[in-house]
């Protein structure tokens, strides 16, 4: 054997295939056991330092990126198309001829044939009617024999299949090419060009600049969460050039770039919220978000205060109180309202009302940016494969070679039917001896 | 302590009353196996149509509830749906069978894992039979074709693994009247319940026409699973346990396709092929939420998404 044809004979293999399969498999699996991605510090409080080491170096703590992985994926490229290559010249002759004849198939029948003889005393004619009517319109038909084959075209299905798998490997690779995946937070109302890869936490920049303009959490009755909706707004060189609300499940994409909603949160409270009313006047209302310590207009009769917290607040008292620009001190009253279940809290000085309104939180919504290059070639990829599969499992080539002889004394037909299942169904040897019943029955 | 998860409200009553029909139906092919009464099998087949025929319903009042409530995907991604849902699939599936072929053999596996599936529905403390409503992530189509394809594959895998078994005692039995027999052929009949069986070689071809099925829909659910993380995760794949392990099943049927191609291979490894495949599936299911706990990154309180 040359070495060309030994290399050949290795990467075409079957066993190669499974070994491949198997080893995929196996190292997924270790994938799945020991979390990808963490930071090292972690790792190394999981493990210990020295175990910490090997895992590294194995490099099972990023597996699904390591040499060895993309090594399997692509031997079994490699391995794919040599088995496709090698066996591509037989389908084709199995698809469009040269056909065998029936003394060469005779003689390298295997054990999946299937071979019976009839005799009839029918003519010719006749035979090949009732023959034709069984096993479908003959591929050749000579004098003394005839070729059926049925569902050869589905010979192909294997083969579009194994494309289907390589181009969703390119569509892979391709994707962690030239794609990436990154997070960023962004508080309301400010904005970020600045994102952080998911995979190392590196700083990447952005083409264009994003601005979390409200983000709001929808809940069901119950207090689940429904849905977690951001407004957002791309800005690219200074203008705002388009507008969206991002919820889980609607991405928003924008020159190939996705934002994702991922996650929210709020940063901790600085300033209350302040409600200030002014009773003669029900109109002018003003809104102050109140930081402790800091001097604020009222915007009524230019009263200015400071919001401040009490060193030691008693038990069941409000813990803050206002004080004026003229040192008079406001206590917070507590009203209890009637149909909302959190109670009035204000503090009045002549005919200005403080309403304690909660904190003032500041939201920032999480948000998921990948560019997902490629990922079309993947799903034409994985819709090829779906018919494809199909049409290779539910669809048997089945070959059939009927050979006629005339006995000496010239009034009996010999026939000969020999079958060959690409797949060895049960079913279709029930199927070749009911029809051969048939056909008994039909000629004699 | 036990209590069972039943409500008439949201359907999950009916499926416990489906449950008794499925056990019914499982004692009867149990009895079957040994007796060879047809007319048992006959009656546990209708048993289990009845049963069928409730759960249905229970399906029709429970998604009818859901939507009531406000829920406008219908309630398929926790564990109880999820179970029953295989359940069902899984007894459609031998329903079809058995009105094409004439395999009552196969009845004791089929109501035996249904009804164990059933019964951990009804009763497991972790698979609570109430509708809750879905957090935003899994509020998705693409979610529920995901889910309802993938449990058609699960479905047909339970069945080869029932049939892997069936051929594994067929094959055993042969071989041993071939040798008791010696030289003079294997005339003796088989006793008891083997003598059901039919003949090893179609048990074995249909494994792989069951097999292929779900490996089709297996490869459409893991494709649907990755447009629904392309529009809710940032991406298609992330090597998360869950879609690891669909890859590690997908390969795991992959290889039984190939390995009927390799010299030696014959129908004892692929029905024990299909018997491990099964295993692998149900650790896919389940196993990944349970022994690998807090990885799973789409856990979240109030539903436990099974994909
Ligand atoms: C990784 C994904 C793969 C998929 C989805 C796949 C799919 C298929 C399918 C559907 C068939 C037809 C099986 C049947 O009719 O029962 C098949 C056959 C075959 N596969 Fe693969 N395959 C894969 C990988 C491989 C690899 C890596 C090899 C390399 C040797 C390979 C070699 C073959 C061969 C030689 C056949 C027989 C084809 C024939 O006789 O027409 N396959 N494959």
């Amino acid at each position: 054997m040359t070495m060309f044809s030994k290399l050949n004979k290795f990467f075409s293999s079957i066993k190669l295939a499974i070994f491949l399969f198997i080893s995929i498999a196996v190292f997924s699996m270790v994938g799945t056991f020991i979390n990808q991605g963490d930071t090292e510090s972690q790792y190394r409080t999981i493990f210990g330092p020295q175990a910490y080491h090997v895992l590294y170096w194995l490099g099972f703590l990023n597996i699904y990126d390591s040499w060895y992985f993309i090594g399997l994926a692509v031997l079994l490229i490699i391995n794919l198309v040599t088995a496709s290559v090698n066996i591509f010249p037989r389908t084709l002759k199995a698809v469009f001829g040269p056909y065998p004849s029936f003394n060469e198939m005779m003689d390298k029948k295997g054990p999946k044939a299937a071979y019976e003889i009839i005799e009839s005393k029918k003519n010719t004619e006749e035979i090949k009617k009732v023959l034709n009517s069984k096993f479908g319109k003959p591929f050749i038909e000579l004098k003394e024999e005839l070729y059926y084959s049925k569902n050869s075209i589905f010979r192909f299905s294997p083969f579009i299949a194994h494309f289907s798998i390589i181009i969703i490997i390119i569509g892979v690779f391709l994707n962690f090419h030239y794609g990436f995946r990154s997070y960023t937070n962004i508080k309301v109302g400010e904005k970020t060009n600045i994102s952080y890869l998911t995979k190392n936490q590196k700083p990447i920049k952005l083409p264009f600049t994003i601005r979390l303009d409200k983000y709001e959490t929808k809940y069901y009755p119950d207090g689940i969460p429904k849905s977690y909706i951001s407004k957002i707004s791309i800005i690219k060189n200074h203008v705002s050039v388009a507008t969206k609300n991002i919820e889980v499940n609607h991405p928003f994409t924008y020159d190939g770039i996705t934002i994702y909603q991922a996650s929210y949160g709020h940063y901790k409270p600085t300033a209350a919220k302040l409600l200030i009313v002014n009773l003669k006047n029900r109109k002018s209302k003003k809104v102050v978000y109140a930081e402790f310590g800091k001097t604020y207009n009222s915007g009524i009769d230019n009263i200015k205060f400071k919001f401040i917290p009490y060193k030691h607040p008693k038990k069941d008292e409000i813990p803050f109180f206002i004080e004026l620009s003229n040192k008079q001190i406001l206590k917070f009253n507590v009203l209890p309202y009637k149909k909302q279940s959190m109670p009035l809290i204000f503090a009045e000085y002549h005919n200005t009302v403080f309403l304690y309104n909660g904190v003032k939180n500041y939201y920032y919504s999480g948000v998921e940016i990948t560019k997902n290059a490629y990922v079309s070639v993947i799903w034409v990829g994985s819709i090829i494969l779906i018919i494809a599969l199909f049409f290779s499992f539910f669809f048997n080539h089945v070959e059939t070679w009927v050979k006629l002889s005339i006995s000496k004394d010239g009034k009996k037909t010999h026939m000969e039917i020999l079958a060959i299942p690409k797949k060895k169904f049960e079913s279709f040897y029930k199927n070749f001896n009911k029809k051969i019943a048939e056909i008994k029955k039909d000629l004699t | 302590m036990i209590s069972a998860n039943v409500s008439v409200l949201d359907g999950s009553l009916y499926f416990t009353i489906s449950l008794l029909f499925v056990l019914a139906s499982f004692v009867g092919y149990f009895i079957f196996l040994f007796t060879g009464n047809k007319t048992i099998s006959k009656v546990s087949f209708g048993l289990l149509i009845v049963g069928f025929i409730i759960q249905t319903a229970a399906f029709v009042i429970r998604w009818i509830y859901a939507y009531k409530i406000g829920i406008d995907t219908p309630p398929l991604v926790d564990l109880y749906d999820s179970m029953v849902f295989f359940a069902y699939v899984l007894i459609f599936g031998f329903i079809l069978i058995r009105i094409f072929y004439d395999f009552d053999a196969l009845g004791f596996i089929i109501t035996l894992v249904a009804s164990l599936a059933l019964a951990f529905a009804s009763f497991s403390p972790i698979a609570p039979s109430t509708v809750e409503p879905t957090i935003p992530a899994l509020q998705s189509y693409w979610l529920i074709y995901h889910i309802m394809t993938l449990f058609v594959s699960y479905g047909a895998f339970g069945a080869s693994f029932g049939l892997g078994i069936l051929y594994l005692i067929k094959i055993k039995s042969d071989d041993k009247h071939k040798n008791s027999a010696g030289n003079g052929g294997n005339n003796k009949k088989h006793g008891g319940f083997l003598s059901l069986l039919p003949p090893a070689n179609i048990i074995e071809e249909s494994i792989y026409k069951v097999v292929v099925f779900g490996l089709v829909f297996l490869t459409a659910g893991i494709v649907i699973g990755a447009a629904w993380a392309d529009s809710a995760w940032g991406g298609y794949w992330s090597w998360d346990p869950k879609e690891t392990w669909s890859l590690i099943t997908w390969l795991t049927y992959i290889l039984f396709v190939h390995a009927r191609f390799t010299k030696g291979w014959g129908g004892k490894k692929m029905a024990w092929i299909a018997v491990i495949g099964f295993a692998v599936v149900i650790f896919c299911y389940l196993g990944v939420d349970l022994i690998i706990p807090g990885l799973h990154s789409y856990a979240t309180p109030g539903s436990t998404p099974i994909l």
